[in-house]
């Protein structure tokens, strides 16, 4: 996937825009807290973009000044490349969302729901109830009522509720809420698959695995602010770099390495080492390792680069970040 | 800070209509909104079986044990219908529970959305939010003004075809629809009748009454009628019978079309009012329960209250009660709703004054300022 820096983006406020959602300078407050701090953020079309952060970092409040269920206090935004909220009814018409737990008419059927929602749409969504229903897969269920429900049907009715004006972005809140592992497992591939009918997904979450096994790329938030953005792959070549050293003698090559410059960040266990190397660290550093410790008379089994995974690189961010934003 | 790249989409990527052809943003709702507001109203089963168990059933039972038991003992029970029982039930049931039934109406329809968490789906949708309110009120409408009408039609029915076939005033059988040189004449012809059953306001030294079967009664010991000639007592009967013609000329063995229709409308807009203030206090206040406690309060003990005694420091927010205005539009033949001193029998403290124009405008201003608030709240609201 080809890169894009914030000076390339395209003009704002143009439907023609590369991005799916825009803000500048977006600042929401609740009397002294300020949930939402002076965002700028850029999800680009076509992919499935994960907004993450800790619980009351703000992402949920981001999503409801996006779709106008709250004002901004400040900033600009855009949707679909539409002027929110001057335009809301225009930019509004080609999104679909979730957002918080979804919740229904409970003595309504789910396609009573829907029902509801479409009639406010466009005249093409009514036909597109039990489009919308088959996708999701409740067509089975679509005429029992929602006060029957399972979190996890209530959760694909917010799906197809989405789906009823065939849009070209969905915001989804915590999708995976509530869901089993085969529910989350079915709404990964959803996903991936509205992803690949060209539409954009984006969607906040805390479950950092599954926003890794799903997004192409993401927004990391604290404490209302965004502190980081790009694609996942990116991001993660920036992190530090760990590196496992199998050993026999682990203590004593500890010893030999604190002299050293990889000395700083060593955890000794029973198999071995594991050094923490600074981002950007190269395949050198790690020669250099096993070099060291094999003039020293020490054996070493093997050497391997640890994978870093988004959640450790969002554990090292939020930490070291967090409290500085 | 980089992002990724917008990829080309694929082949089968969604349409790219703005949907601005839907006129989404448009106040006004469209018939599709209109029909699932009624739906979903009409869905809440235990709700609705509630307010036309109030409003249908309970008149519709109590006309029924009088029409079994007059068929059972003519005697001992009067007939099911007739004017009386028109006005008993629509100034003492049907105007009232018309207000609080529509007004539980119009609490539910103005907070499900939010209780039930729809509202957020719907505004996500990008419709105006003022469409969102509006759509309510046809919808809301369409449902309580068939059930007002039909607890009516069933009252109306009964009350002319079981109506009784003789007119009763203060207990004495008089004909029906008499004009006053009539009323007169029918006294002349039944002096004893008239002097003895009917209210008089002048001497009357025969000590007489009229029983319960409308016979003419002496009391023992008494001279009677005996020192009086017939022409003197003819004379007084027609004396008496001028002093009562006002009150009887209200009297009717059952509502006229016309009395019938005007009343129907007016307990139409009764519950009209009841509905859009009770949607718009509910859309205020985000939830049902308080708004319908705080409509009963209002209808039954705050405007009673307010109607009756005039405080002269209070009288013009006295005329701005809704209730009080709704009195002075209610249909001059039934006797006043409030205890006052309408335009039927009876008496009673009368109502605090106010014009007709006043009253008008009076319930236009709270039809239009409920509505404009509960929309205000509607549109500020956070979802």
């Amino acid at each position: 996937m080809s890169v894009q820096t914030m000076d390339d983006r395209s003009p704002r406020n143009s439907e023609e825009s590369s991005w799916a959602v825009e803000t500048h300078g977006l600042t929401k407050r609740f009397g002294d807290n300020v949930a939402v701090n002076d965002v700028e953020l850029l999800v680009p079309r076509g992919c499935a973009f994960g907004y993450l952060g800790p619980n009351g970092a703000g992402k949920t409040t981001l999503i409801r000044v996006l779709l106008g269920l709250t004002h901004a206090d400040k900033g600009t935004m855009s949707l679909l490349g539409v002027s929110v909220p001057r335009h809301r009814d225009r930019a509004l018409a080609r999104v679909g969302a979730i957002v918080d737990e979804p919740r229904f008419h409970g003595h309504l059927t789910g396609r009573q729901n829907l029902e509801i929602l479409a009639a406010a749409r466009e005249r093409a969504a009514r036909d597109r109830i039990d489009s919308s229903l088959e996708r999701v897969g409740m067509t089975h269920r679509a005429d029992d009522r929602v006060s029957k429900y399972s979190m996890g049907m209530r959760q694909r009715l917010g799906v197809a509720a989405c789906l009823l004006g065939d849009p070209q972005l969905l915001i989804l809140d915590e999708p995976m809420n509530g869901l089993d592992p085969a529910g989350m497992h079915e709404m990964r591939d959803m996903i991936l698959s509205l992803v690949a009918e060209g539409r954009t997904v984006m969607l906040s979450s805390h479950l950092l695995d599954e926003v890794e096994r799903t997004c192409d790329a993401v927004a990391i938030v604290d404490n209302g602010k965004v502190i980081r953005q790009g694609p996942i792959s990116e991001l993660l070549a920036g992190a530090a770099v760990e590196v496992h050293v199998g050993c026999s003698t682990p203590d004593r090559a500890r010893t030999v390495l604190a002299t050293t410059a990889f000395g700083e960040a060593i955890d000794v266990d029973a198999s071995g080492l594991s050094i923490h190397l600074p981002s950007g660290t190269g395949q050198d550093a790690i020669a250099e390792i096993n070099r060291i410790l094999v003039e020293d008379g020490i054996a070493v089994f093997h050497l391997e680069e640890q994978q870093v995974s988004l959640e450790s690189w969002f554990l090292q961010v939020t930490s070291r970040l967090g409290d500085n934003v | 800070m980089t992002s990724v790249a917008n990829s080309p989409a694929p082949a089968t990527a969604p349409t790219t209509n703005g949907g601005s052809r839907d006129n989404r943003g448009s106040w006004i709702p469209n018939g599709a909104m209109i029909q699932t507001r009624i739906m979903e109203l009409r869905k809440r089963r235990g709700l609705m079986a509630a307010l036309i168990v109030v409003y249908i059933g309970v008149p519709t039972i109590f006309l029924l044990v009088r029409l079994i038991a007059h068929a059972v003992a003519p005697k001992s029970y009067g007939p099911a219908g007739g004017y009386d029982i028109f006005t008993a039930l629509v100034i003492g049931f049907m105007f009232f529970l018309g207000f609080i039934v529509a007004a539980t109406l119009g609490c539910s329809a103005g907070s499900t959305d939010l209780t039930d968490g729809m509202f957020r789906h719907l505004v996500i949708t990008g419709r105006s939010r003022l469409a969102l309110y509006f759509a309510r009120i046809p919808a809301g409408l369409a449902i309580i003004v068939p059930l007002v009408a039909v607890g009516f039609t069933i009252v109306c029915a009964v009350c002319v075809f079981a109506a009784p076939t003789k007119l009763s005033y203060e207990g004495v059988n008089v004909p029906p629809g008499l004009s006053a040189a009539g009323f007169n004449h029918w006294a002349a012809s039944h002096p004893k009748e008239a002097v003895c059953g009917l209210p008089n306001f002048g001497p009357n030294n025969v000590p007489c009454y009229v029983n319960g079967k409308g016979k003419v009664v002496v009391p023992r010991g008494t001279t009677g009628f005996q020192n009086i000639s017939p022409a003197t007592l003819k004379a007084d009967a027609v004396k008496v019978a001028e002093q009562n013609y006002k009150a009887y000329s209200k009297l009717f063995l059952y509502p006229s079309d016309a009395l019938m229709i005007r009343t129907g409308l007016w307990i139409e807009l009764e519950a009209t009012i009841g509905f859009i203030v009770g949607l718009g206090l509910a859309s205020l206040m985000g939830q049902r329960t308080v708004p319908v406690v705080l409509m009963i309060v209002l209808e039954v003990i705050l405007t009673p209250l307010f109607s009756r005694v005039a405080i002269p420091h209070l009288i013009n927010a006295q005329r701005g009660l809704v209730g009080l205005a709704m009195s002075h539009l209610e249909p001059s033949a039934l006797p006043h709703n409030l205890g006052g001193g309408g335009g039927g029998p009876g008496g009673g403290p009368t109502l605090v004054p106010e014009s007709l124009t006043v009253a008008i405008c009076v319930v236009v201003a709270w039809l239009v300022g409920w509505t404009a608030l509960g929309a205000w709240r509607m549109v500020k609201r956070d979802a």
